[in-house]
This record gives C-alpha cells, structure tokens and sequence, in this order.
C-alpha cells in the first residue's frame, strides 16, 4: 500500500475520501464498497471505547450514520458518504480489539461494507487520493494536527 | 455572529436532556452557536450513550422513589440530576468548534471555569473534562456530534444529593455503596459547600456564567427563543429519549467500578481462598491506593487486625509487589494467623480490585 504522510497522518493512495466527513472508501471486487475513519479523524476521536454499529440489511442515505463511537471523552456517529445496503460490519474485530481504528484506520479498522444504491450519482462525490491529500495538508495545517496511532 | 442564550429555567426533567439534542439536531451551518440552560423540575437518572441501562443504574431503587431515567447521545457514566444543578450546554456548528476533542474542551470549558473563579472558587479545567477545585470536582462535562453540531454540556453544581447519587448507582454490594458514598463527599464538591454563605444566588450564579461563557469566547451573547424548527426536532427526542429501544440499547459498554473524578475510581473484586471469600473494595486515586475495605468470610487473628491491615496499605502505589510487601510485612509484625487466607490471597484481590 502506497501512502503519502503529513504531520503523521497517513493517506493511502488507493483509496477514496470525504475529507469534510473523514471517511475513507474502498471499492471492492464485488461492487461493493468498505469504509472506515481517516487517520486524522481517529487521531482526533482518540482512543475507542465503545461502537455499536447499525444493524446488517440497514439501508441508510448518503451522510447517515453507520455506526456511534464513542471515545474516552466524545460520543460521534461515522456517517457514510454513499446510500446503500450495510453488507457487513467488523463488529467482530472491534470486540477483539476496541482500538482497531486507532492502531490500524485503513486496515483492521475498517467500520463497514456497504452495497452503494446510488453510486453513479456519489461517487463523484468523493476525492481521489491526489485532491484529497491537498484537501487534507490544509486541513490539517488549519487546524494544528498531528496523527499518532495507538501502539500494541 | 453572535451566540444566542436560550434560558429555559426549570423545565420537565426529560426536556433538560431534549433541549440540547433538538438544538443540536436542527443546526445548519447558518444557525447561531447557542447556549441552553435548565435545570429539571424533578430528579432523575442518566446513563452514557453507551452505557447498559440494567448494569448502571439500581432500577428497583429508582422505582421505589420515583425517579425516571432516560440515556443521553453524551458518552460517559450514570448520573443523578435535580434542580440544584444548573446545566449548561454549549451547542456549536462543527465548521466553528475546534477540531480536537482535547481543544473543544479547552475553548467550551474556560467559560464555566472562570464563571466558577468569578464567583471566588478557584477552579482549573483539568484536561481532558473535569473542572476542579483543590483536587475536588466541582463539575463533569461531556461532548458529542449530534447531527452538524458539536455539543459540550456541564453543570453548576448549587447542591448535591451525595445520598440518592451512590443509591442511584447499581454497585456490588453494600460496602461498595458506601465507599462510593465517602468518595463522592470527599471528592466532588458544590458551589455551597465551597462558598457557604458568599455562595451567590441562582441568579446571580446564571448570570455569571453566561457572562464568563460570553467573554470566554469573545462573542457577544443575546437571549433568544427557540425555532419552530426546534420545537419539532424537541417533540421527535421526547419520543426517542422515551422509548424502550432507546432506554434498553444492549450489548454495550460496561464501566467497571464507578468513576468518581479524574483519576479517582472505587473497584471492588471477590477472590476465593482456601479459607473462605475474600472481598476487597478499594479506592485509586492517582494509581495509588487512596482506601481499602477488606471484608469476607474469612478468620483472622487477632480479629482486630483488619483496620490496621487496611490502613497499612493506604497510600501503596499500585504495583503487585510493593502491595505484597506491605502486606507479607504486616503479618509478620502483628504476628497474624488466619487459617486458609496468606499475605498473597490477600495481595491478590486488592490486585484484582484494582484490574477490574
């Protein structure tokens, strides 16, 4: 995975952003699409303490809320940037290990898998990896941010 | 843009937790940052967002008593509200507030602080949310997103029922309610308790705080009513913060132990000796042991000894070794016998208390 870093925020390239909403998209070989927290939105939540995730065969629209974190002092919902099908949860992971965001946003701390129903009207919604990154070092420049992950 | 206030006074104890979920919930970008204050009419519990209703809060208790419970969108643990508390919660857009948890409660928290310093008391934000007064907290806040807003609440504690607080709580047993009924005394104190006389009026009190939050952030303030908008997304939480599915949300988180202030918890764990149950119910503060209560069905002799053992071990940092060589050294020099129950049993549950 090919990644640019700023102020220790990491931005794989081969993934999809909602920088207002700071949510990662991958689309998947099936159509589908996984989706989880940006590194700096888990630097910013801090630590997990808890997710109760939507209900599997939920529909939600664009910008409804997949799952509820809440973090040592914060409560949050991840809002999903395409309508769709939730298809599945990592609700399994995170009871192994709560902090799967904080340690590992793109990969063990994926949130959901979704089965996108209007994906030809939100795709282009969302930036690539390139006008994303540029959207970010603002961002984080704006706001005096700096990534840290949890360490095992 | 100017911050408007939206003095509810007392209200219907479910609307001192609707208000600020329905103007969070209809907050647009254009709206005014708002601050609401309330206090309820009647008193009540509350659990976190996360919290499971049936392992927070002693239901039976509550019942008998009278006093309804609902769950909040704010994470944390349960607590108990009545009219001697002034809420307060500042409800911001998000493309207004800080970015970082850590610098929302920076900004939200110096309002109230100073509000509390204007009064005379001299209270500190002690990161990441606790306001504090000489090592004492003096008032709890949460943060939440709800819808586009960011939402930080807190209170002015007047009073405090310490009482109907540690009934209020489901806790292991009874030793464990009254340690947690010393802690919150010791720990938690209220404008009265501070001041005394010189405490200011409830007015008075409002008025300070709406001025130190006005000032804190640089913005003018102006008294305001609700929306229609408002008002609807008000009768929507009414329902929501009512409903069984909302109260009984299950499969989530459980606080071990009962959080009193920033670094002071009460734990309590039971361990089985060879001699019989042994109980520990302790108090950390600052990772260190701050009290304990040993009890159980155990023999030990001289019978007396317990105290002394308990006191023996105040002040041990947290550390399995240093605990045990507290106690490995008590027994020696009160020579103590106690068949089926040695110094490391007893190592052991303190250890296990404080894991919990």
């Amino acid at each position: 995975m090919t990644s640019l870093i700023y102020r220790g925020c990491e931005f794989p390239a081969e993934y999809f952003y909602d920088v207002d909403r700071d949510v990662w998209v991958r689309r998947d070989d099936d159509g589908c699409v996984t989706m989880g927290m940006t590194d700096p939105a888990q630097a910013q939540c801090g630590k997990f303490v808890h997710v109760r995730f939507k209900a599997v065969g939920r529909s939600l629209q664009r910008g409804q809320s997949a799952a509820t974190i809440e973090s040592a002092k914060w409560v949050g919902p991840f809002p999903t940037p395409l309508s769709g099908e939730i298809i599945a949860t990592n609700e399994a992971q995170y009871k192994l290990d709560i902090l799967s965001a904080n340690k590992d946003p793109y990969g063990a701390g994926w949130l959901i898998r979704l089965k996108p129903n209007r994906l030809a009207e939100e795709w282009p919604l969302l930036l690539a990896h390139d006008p994303a990154f540029e959207r970010y070092r603002e961002k984080i420049t704006e706001r005096n941010l700096q990534c840290y992950r949890c360490a095992d | 843009m100017s911050f408007r206030v939206i003095d509810a006074g007392m209200v219907d104890w479910l609307d001192s937790q609707v208000i600020y979920h329905a103007v969070a919930s209809a907050m647009r970008e254009a709206s005014e940052d708002t601050l609401t204050l309330v206090h309820p009419d009647i008193p009540y519990a509350c659990i976190g967002y996360h919290q499971e209703l049936e392992k927070e809060v002693d239901l039976e208790y509550c019942a008998a008593h009278g006093l309804p419970i609902t769950r909040r969108q704010v994470g944390g643990g349960a607590v108990y509200l009545d009219k001697n508390q002034l809420f307060w919660h500042i409800i911001v857009h998000r493309s207004r507030a800080p970015y970082r948890i850590e610098d929302i409660y920076s900004r939200f928290l110096a309002g109230p602080v100073n509000a509390l310093r204007a009064m005379g008391i001299p209270a500190e934000h002690r990161p990441v949310n606790d306001i504090q007064v000489a090592g004492r907290k003096i008032g709890g806040t949460g943060a939440a997103t709800i819808g586009e807003a960011i939402v930080v609440v807190g209170s002015l504690i007047f009073d405090f029922d310490y009482e109907l607080m540690a009934h209020v709580l489901k806790v292991p047993s009874e030793k464990f309610r009254d340690k947690v009924y010393q802690s919150l005394r010791e720990y938690l104190t209220t404008i009265r308790r501070e001041l005394g006389a010189d405490a200011p009026t409830w007015e008075e009190g409002k008025r300070i705080l709406i001025d130190q939050i006005g000032e804190s952030l640089g913005q003018p303030m102006h008294f305001g009513e609700l929306s229609a908008r408002e008002r609807r997304e008000m009768a929507e939480w009414r329902k929501t913060l009512m409903s069984k599915e909302w109260l009984y949300q299950t499969g989530g988180l459980h606080h071990h132990g009962v959080k009193i202030a920033e670094s002071v918890h009460v734990r309590e764990a039971a361990y089985k000796a060879r001699g019989g149950l042994l109980r520990a119910t302790i108090r950390v503060r600052e990772h260190t042991l701050d009290d304990v209560t040993l009890s159980g069905d155990f023999f030990i002799y001289p019978q007396e000894s317990i105290g002394p053992l308990e006191q023996a071990l105040i002040g041990a940092p947290l550390h399995e070794k240093e605990v045990r060589e507290r106690i490995t050294a008590f027994w020696q020099e009160q020579q103590i016998q106690s068949p089926g129950m040695t110094p490391d049993d007893v190592a052991s549950v303190v250890m296990l208390a404080a894991h919990e």
